[in-house]
Parts: structure tokens; sequence; C-alpha cells
């Protein structure tokens, strides 16, 4: 029973689980301001859909689900937009870049564990560095210190850097220098991993940029919707990894879960928000890791050869 | 003119005599038949079981003979080209090997017999005809090496859990004396292309008959039209998947607002 068959990925899945998947993922994403796809990428090869499709397609369904996160972030005056255009700027470029290097480590036969083990290395540092941060943040405001981790005319040495832009929403005046990297890494990362890259952006500008929270969390979610885009239409046209099928299936519960996520992620503290999404980070990286280490079942692996190969 | 004419009886005896002896001595012949010939994937496709059914036809002799009939069925969908690896640890992880390539492995390939292959009839007549797992030779020149072996099993153990390849030693039945039938599941990851039912019969060890059929493997409908944007217009087929998204997206967002 409701068993659908995917056109591209040539299988055939249960619509009520993808359903279910995309939502939880969509759920995720409303709360944290994240993509989602750190998520949905393993879970849809544990499904049994091949790593290039579940990149591919997981790239695609995080563009419907920031594109409801993005308007109701919009709605709340979250987004910078001038902060927005400049990451895409470097976002776009990362996203050319990472199709191609997929492309080629797909050739060697390399993909799979490069994959891993940039996950289980950006995972674990980012997951562990969020956790301890906000454990100390929680314990200051037990401790009836403020909890707020923005401290205005605090400098970094970000701040020394050329090329300054006035971002008044975020009330910041900085190098366009940094957002331009962080832009470029994330387009990157969702190019490769299959990820919205939102675990690496929204911290990075928290601490580096030190923008507001809220505004971060609107901002990285703008952000997501051009640079998955891109990264969508790449896939399909040089590796034809994309099942629209599936996309869909994912998308339809991915738009109502990120709804309920924003309310959610409304009713917990920036700190709390932030230690819950670190503990999650952390789950991802650990079960990677252990695939990665424990003696696979089966040693051996066929794959097709690509066609142009 | 009495004597040309009886020279002339006498060739045409002759003729008919030698072409009658140099004939096939008479044999029993196998037909069948696929209960599908074409198969269409739509978006509720989770595989389909197939029925190969035919019948041995003694018409050729006058008594048919007692004798062990045995019919061996062989579905293969056109070859692909694979790369199989070999995990091997290095610094605690497990890392793909080098990879060994196999040009042609078909992308479905079934064999289903009355008995074991090997009760049926001799190793060389089973590879001359192709017939088995173990007589594939995936369009590489097999050596006898140890290591080279392990990547051909590990490549049919795989295609074998995946449904892909399946050898039934019991699955052909009789009816009766001359009709047999089997089936074969098709699971919903087959590939698309033109089948090849080849059905071979045998007696006392020798081939004595083959008849062979195809089966078209298709997408249809929107599952064709998805398939063929996405490989000829994958740009279009891209920016569309995106439109899709944006616009799921923004039904999300108006359905579930609440300002």
């Amino acid at each position: 029973m409701f068993q659908v068959y995917l056109p591209i990925a040539e299988m055939s899945v249960n619509l009520l689980v993808m359903l279910g998947l995309g939502a939880a993922v969509g759920f995720l994403s409303g709360m944290f301001g994240v993509g989602g796809g750190f998520l949905l990428t393993p879970f849809l090869i544990f499904s049994g859909v091949s790593a290039p499709i579940a990149v591919a397609t997981g790239a695609n369904q995080v563009v419907a689900t920031s594109v409801s996160g993005a308007l109701a972030q919009w709605r709340r005056n979250n987004i910078d937009f001038r902060m927005g255009t400049v990451l895409i700027a470097g976002g776009v470029v990362g996203a050319v870049i990472g199709v191609l290097l997929l492309k080629v480590l797909r050739e060697a036969g390399q993909a799979g564990l490069v994959i891993s083990l940039t996950y289980v290395a950006l995972l674990g540092a980012i997951g562990g560095l969020m956790l301890a941060e906000s454990i100390r943040a929680i314990r200051r405001a037990r401790a009836g210190r403020p909890a707020s981790g923005r401290r205005p005319g605090q400098h970094n040495w970000v701040h020394g850097l050329p090329l300054k832009i006035r971002f008044p929403r975020s009330r910041l005046y900085i190098s366009s220098i940094p957002p331009l990297v962080i832009g470029w890494v994330v387009g990157l990362l969702t190019a490769f991993l299959g990820v919205s890259g939102g675990f690496v952006m929204v911290p990075a500008m928290i601490y580096l940029l030190r923008m507001p929270t809220n505004i971060v969390i609107g901002t990285s979610t703008f952000q997501i919707i051009f640079v998955t885009a891109v990264v969508t239409i790449l896939h399909a046209s040089l590796n034809h990894s994309l099942d629209v099928v599936l996309a869909l299936m994912l998308a339809a519960g991915g738009v109502m879960g990120g709804q309920f996520g924003v309310r959610a992620g409304q009713k917990l503290r920036g700190e709390q928000l932030r230690a819950l999404l670190a503990l999650l980070v952390l789950a991802v990286a650990a079960r990677l890791l252990f695939d990665l280490v424990l003696k696979p079942e089966d040693l051996y692996t066929i794959t097709p050869v690509l066609k142009g190969a | 003119m009495r004597t040309l004419l009886t020279l002339v009886a006498i060739l045409l005896g002759l003729a008919m005599a030698t072409a009658h002896a140099a004939g096939p001595p008479p044999s029993d012949e196998v037909v069948s038949d696929i209960s599908t010939r074409e198969i269409a994937i739509k978006s509720n496709f989770a595989g389909i079981e197939i029925l190969i059914f035919g019948s041995i036809d003694f018409s050729a002799r006058p008594a048919p003979e007692t004798g062990a009939y045995d019919v061996v069925v062989v579905i293969r969908a056109p070859g692909q080209a694979i790369v199989a690896r070999r995990k091997q640890r290095m610094a605690g992880i497990w890392v793909n090997g080098p990879g060994v390539t196999y040009p042609d492995v078909p992308g479905f390939y079934a064999v289903l017999s009355t008995r074991p292959l090997r009760a049926i009839t001799s190793e060389e007549t089973l590879k001359s005809l192709g017939v088995g797992l173990g007589n594939l030779d995936f369009g590489r020149s097999s050596t006898n090496d140890a290591n080279e072996q392990s990547f051909r099993s590990a490549v049919i153990d795989l295609k074998e859990r995946q449904m892909l390849f399946q050898e039934d030693d019991g699955g052909v039945a009789f009816i009766g004396r001359s009709l047999f039938r089997t089936s074969v599941d098709l699971p919903a990851n087959v590939p698309i292309g033109r089948y090849t039912a080849d059905v071979y019969l045998f007696r006392d060890g020798q081939a004595i008959s083959e008849n062979h059929s195809t089966l078209k493997v298709n997408k249809v409908g929107f599952e064709q039209a998805v398939y063929l944007l996405a490989f000829r217009h994958s740009f279009i087929y891209g920016l569309i998947a995106v439109v899709i998204a944006v616009i799921a997206g923004l039904i999300g967002w108006v359905a579930f607002r609440r300002e």
C-alpha cells in the first residue's frame, strides 16, 4: 500500500515514510533555521536511495522548506537582505566548484568516504563548540547574569578587514570578505554534501560576524533558498541525479513540518535552541563515525559506471 | 520418351530421398511464451511477476520417446558496465580499494530449471550456452586468480541480494507430459530495456531445442516523461524542479499562516 515508484532512482518507496521524513526534517529546519539536509541526506541513503540521488534530491527539497521558512522569518522582519545577497554571491561560486568536485570523486569511487569524513570533522567540531558555548550561556543565565553572548562594541579580527559594508538590519559595519567566504563554504557544502550548510553558517554568523541570533536564522534561511536552487539545477544538468517525484513527496511533508518548527523555535530561548542543535549535530557525527570505523557488513560495493566517465 | 520419363522420376525420387536424409532426425520441439510482452512502469510499480509457459511438441515423431526431459528458462536484461570495489582498513577506517570494471553485466538475470543445472547437463554445455550465474562472463575474461574470483562472486552475491540475479533449481514445473510453466519476480528496481527469454529443452544432457522471445520493460506516461526530460533536457528539468519546490514552499506558508 502507498508504494510509489521513483522514475530516476528506479525504485519503489513508501509514500507515508517519505512524507514523514520530509515533515521531521522540515520541523527541525523551521526550528533551528537550518536546511535539515544533514539529516535528510543520510536518512535517504539509509532507505536505499543512492548517494548522488540523495544529495541532489535533498538539495531540491531544502528549496521548498526554506521558502516557507524564509517567508515566516520575513514576516517577523528577521532577514538582513543585504547580508543575504553577499552570502548568495559567495554561495553560487562555491556551488559550482562543489558539484564539479563531487563528479570527480564519484568517478574515483571515493565520494562516499570523503563525504563521510567531511561530515564527521565538520559536525563534530561545530557541534562540540556550540554545545560548550551554549552550556556556558545556560549556566550564566541560571546564575542570574545576562545570557546574551552579544556584547556591542566588542571587536575581533574580522573588523580589521577591508571592503567594509554597512548592514543596517544587523546593526553591523564590517568587511564583506567574511560573509563572502562563509557563503562560498556553504555553497561548496550544499553541492558536495547535499546539506544546506546552515550548521556552518549559523554559528559562523553568530560567533564570527556577531550578528543577532534571530537575524542569523532568518538570513541563513533566505540564503539557503538560492544556493540550494542553484545546486539542484547543477546536479540535474551535470549528474542526472535528481528525482523530482521523491523531492515532491519530501517537500509536501517538509512544508508542513517547517511551520510547526518555526513556532516551536519561538518558544525556546536562544541558548537552549543552540544546545539542542549542538546535540543533534553531534549525534549525526557519531553515527557517521561508527559507520566508518566498524567493519562493514559488506566489504564489496558495486556501482554503475557513469556515462561519459 | 518413356525412358526419359523414368529417368526423371528416378532422379526426383533420389533428390527427395537425399533431402530427407540430410535433414535433422525427427526431434521434439519446445514452444513457449511470456504472460506479457510489455511491462509498463507507472507510479504504482512495485515489481511484477511474469509467467513463462510452454510445451514440448511431440508431433514430429510418431510416438514420443519416454525419457527425462528438462527445461531451462533464462531471462536476461541488456548488459551495463559496473565497477566493483572492496573496502580495506586504512588508519582505522574502511576505505574503498581499487575497483574492477565489468563492461557487460546483465541488468537482470534469472535462470530457472526443472532440476539443478549440473544434474541436467555438463558444465561445458552450460558454459557454451551462457546459462547459470557462474557462467556469465560480464564482458571480462575470467582468470583463475583468487582475487579476481572473489570480485566476481561479490558482484553475483550483491546482485542476488537486490533480486536482480536469481537462480531457482526447481522453478520450472511440468504439468502433465508436455506443458511446463514458471514464474519470475521482477523487483521494482529492474532496469528498462528489451529483455530476452530463452527456453532450452534438454533430453539426456543434450540441448535438443530452444525457443526465444522478448519482453520490453518501459517507463510509460508520467514516469517516461520525467525520465526523458531528466536525461534529454536536464537543465529545464532542474528548473522545473526548483519552481515546483518554490510553489510547494509558498503553499505551505499560505496554508499554515495564522497572522
